[in-house]
């Protein structure tokens, strides 16, 4: 391989840049130019692509409106709600208090799309309410946090998908359905887990809540459980298109806050308003980047090289998908995911079509397995941001982290190789593939 | 100078607040409109991606600082100071020389966009598109002045990964 291409040199500027700690975005747009500038094609195809790339994608904007939704969420009294419904489900088993913060979560991730937000929201109230009085650690509880925050984008609505839905084509609905039973399993195994470790490190129960209450607080936290079946419904009885749905759910949020739970003010719209936007800006910038740099790679005709490069292996489509899921985790431990998915994941995509994988197998295996590098050492993000919140040192967050990491490890493995376990659900509704 | 730049970097947020606000009430309007009156609204779904065009560049150019960006930092967090600042000269000289070399196709790109307006509101492309233009030069402004702080051998922000915002 020839290393002074315009190609390689770009590739090179755009490690080099992001490694040296340049934004990623930037990274990619200058980089983009280099190639461009080297190879002597017009420089302005740089903007050109990134204008006309995020000006046409319209099921994008999916994106700030799941961020808002969550964040509306947050801002209410709709969390504590959630959480009061959930102790009096959960909060009688022993480790009550962290099956609590697992099935909180399952619930939460059935509206909002990141897991960044759930950690920020409800891991942050989790944190508090498990390490008051010293019932856990607060290293056992951030980590609880940052793995059960992992179940926010594979169950719908997630961002993720949106993204791989862009990048693949393949339709988000379906996606959005294939991620149902993984996130659920994903909420499985972390329950088993915390069973076992409750029983040898002797976990506290929470007073059980007497059962002539749930009627009661089920029914102050019903307005925020019906917001899944809505957003769903929305979604598959297809009145809405899921860009619409994701607006839907943002207004339905703020309106079950505003006027149901009369628990939100101007100033906490605003907050909400101007918190999406700053998270909207960062994502949006890495994807403007990424529709440059993915212009040059399809110039560069790269994926098809790999493809015709891996055919020569003659990989079985499951050795493929291994193979896959190897580099991810390996990647997902140095790299940010949102880079992963528009970036790496492209590239493998039409070699994983030539091997007769599915695309939306493929799309939800890739990222429940971006997903789990999020708390992935040593580069987490959900680690650092949980280790910040509990204000407990990084490596303490990482080794109450490891059982969690182990399970969620295998269940991936689960689905990789039983594809039914994504595809049941979109085919019952009427996927073809 | 310092409480003037944060004072215009609010600025910046209630508009970057605002945009997002709109993008939100036209898809309100346009659901409404079209399951409850049956009307369909072509200009609140191009206004939508308007916003989220203009949200994003602006935002990049003057909301979001460097350390609320996406970035890798493990390996400048863990060098010491002075390689650090050689760091920073090094990457912040990369952006101004690479973005300032496609300012002049970029500008021939927008302006030759001028034939074209968009479907429902009428907008100039060339005017929708200017923004990356006022991007571009902003992002070269900003890290002409990081440049300068670190030949005079300040260091840049520390992270705060509470804020590192990537929405997965």
């Amino acid at each position: 391989m020839n290393l002074a291409t315009p190609f390689s040199l770009a590739v090179m500027a755009i490690v080099a840049l992001s490694l040296l700690g340049l934004p990623i975005g930037h990274a990619m747009i200058a980089g983009s130019v280099l190639y461009l500038w080297l190879a002597g094609l017009d420089i302005g195809t740089a903007a050109e692509q990134l204008l006309n790339g995020m000006y046409s994608s319209y099921l994008l904007l999916a994106i700030p409106l799941f961020i808002l939704a969550a964040e509306f969420m947050n801002s209410g009294s709709i969390m504590d709600r959630l959480l009061r419904f959930c102790n009096a489900l959960v909060g009688r088993f022993r480790g009550g208090l962290a099956q609590v913060n697992v099935v909180q979560s399952i619930i939460f991730a059935s509206m909002s799309g990141s897991a960044l937000a759930d950690a920020a929201g409800s891991g942050k109230m989790m944190q508090t309410l498990m390490t008051k009085d010293g019932k856990y650690t607060a290293s056992f509880a951030a980590a609880l946090s940052a793995a059960s925050a992992v179940i926010g984008p594979i169950l719908p609505p997630s961002i993720p998908l949106v993204l791989y839905a862009l990048v693949s084509d393949t339709s988000i609905g379906y996606l959005f359905l294939g991620g149902v039973i993984p996130g659920l399993l994903m909420g499985m195994v972390q329950i088993a887990v915390i069973g076992f470790i409750a029983r040898r490190r002797n976990f506290p129960v929470e007073p059980p809540v007497p059962l002539r209450d749930l009627p009661r607080v089920t029914w102050e936290a019903f307005p925020a459980l019906m917001m899944p079946v809505i957003l769903l419904g929305l979604l598959y009885s297809g009145v809405t298109t899921p860009t619409e749905a994701a607006a839907a759910a943002a207004a339905y949020a703020l309106l079950v806050s505003a006027l149901l739970y009369r628990s939100v003010s101007w100033r906490d719209v605003y907050n909400s308003l101007a918190t999406s936007a700053r998270v909207t800006i960062s994502i949006g910038m890495l994807i403007a980047g990424a529709l440059v740099f993915n212009y040059v790679i399809t110039v560069e005709n790269v994926p098809k090289s790999l493809a015709a490069m891996l055919k020569a292996y003659e990989l079985s489509p499951l050795a493929f998908l291994l193979f896959t899921n190897v580099v991810l985790l390996l990647l997902g431990c140095v790299l940010e995911g949102t880079t992963i998915l528009l970036i790496i994941v492209p590239v493998l995509l039409p070699t994983a079509q030539a091997l007769g994988i599915d695309p939306v197998h493929f799309g939800v295996v890739a990222v429940v397995n971006i997903m789990i590098g999020l708390v992935t050492p040593p580069y987490g993000l959900l680690l650092f941001m949980m280790a910040m919140i509990a204000q407990v040192p990084h490596r303490a967050i990482v080794r109450d982290v490891m059982p969690f990491l182990a399970v969620m490890i295998g269940a991936l493995a689960l689905i990789t190789i039983v594809p039914d376990l994504v595809l049941f659900l979109p085919r019952l509704l009427g996927y073809k593939g | 100078m310092p409480s003037i730049g944060a004072w215009l970097r609010r600025r910046a947020e209630n508009v970057a607040a605002a945009m997002l606000a709109v993008m939100f009430a036209a898809f309100v309007v346009q659901i409404v409109f079209r399951y409850f009156f049956n009307l369909p609204t072509g200009w609140s779904s191009e206004l939508t991606v308007i916003m989220w065009l203009w949200l994003v560049l602006w935002g990049a150019a003057f909301v979001v600082r460097e350390s609320e960006a996406i970035r890798f930092d493990l390996l400048s967090g863990a060098a010491g100071r002075r390689t650090r600042i050689a760091i920073g000269i090094v990457t912040a000289a990369a952006v101004v020389i690479l973005y300032g070399a496609s300012l002049p196709a970029t500008l021939a790109y927008v302006t030759f966009m001028k034939v074209e307006k968009t479907s429902y509101l009428k907008i100039r492309f060339d005017w929708l598109f200017s923004i990356y233009l006022m991007f571009a030069i902003a992002v070269i402004v900003r890290y002409l002045w990081i440049l300068s702080h670190l030949l005079r051998g300040k260091e840049p922000d520390e992270d705060d990964p509470t804020k590192a915002s990537s929405g997965l």
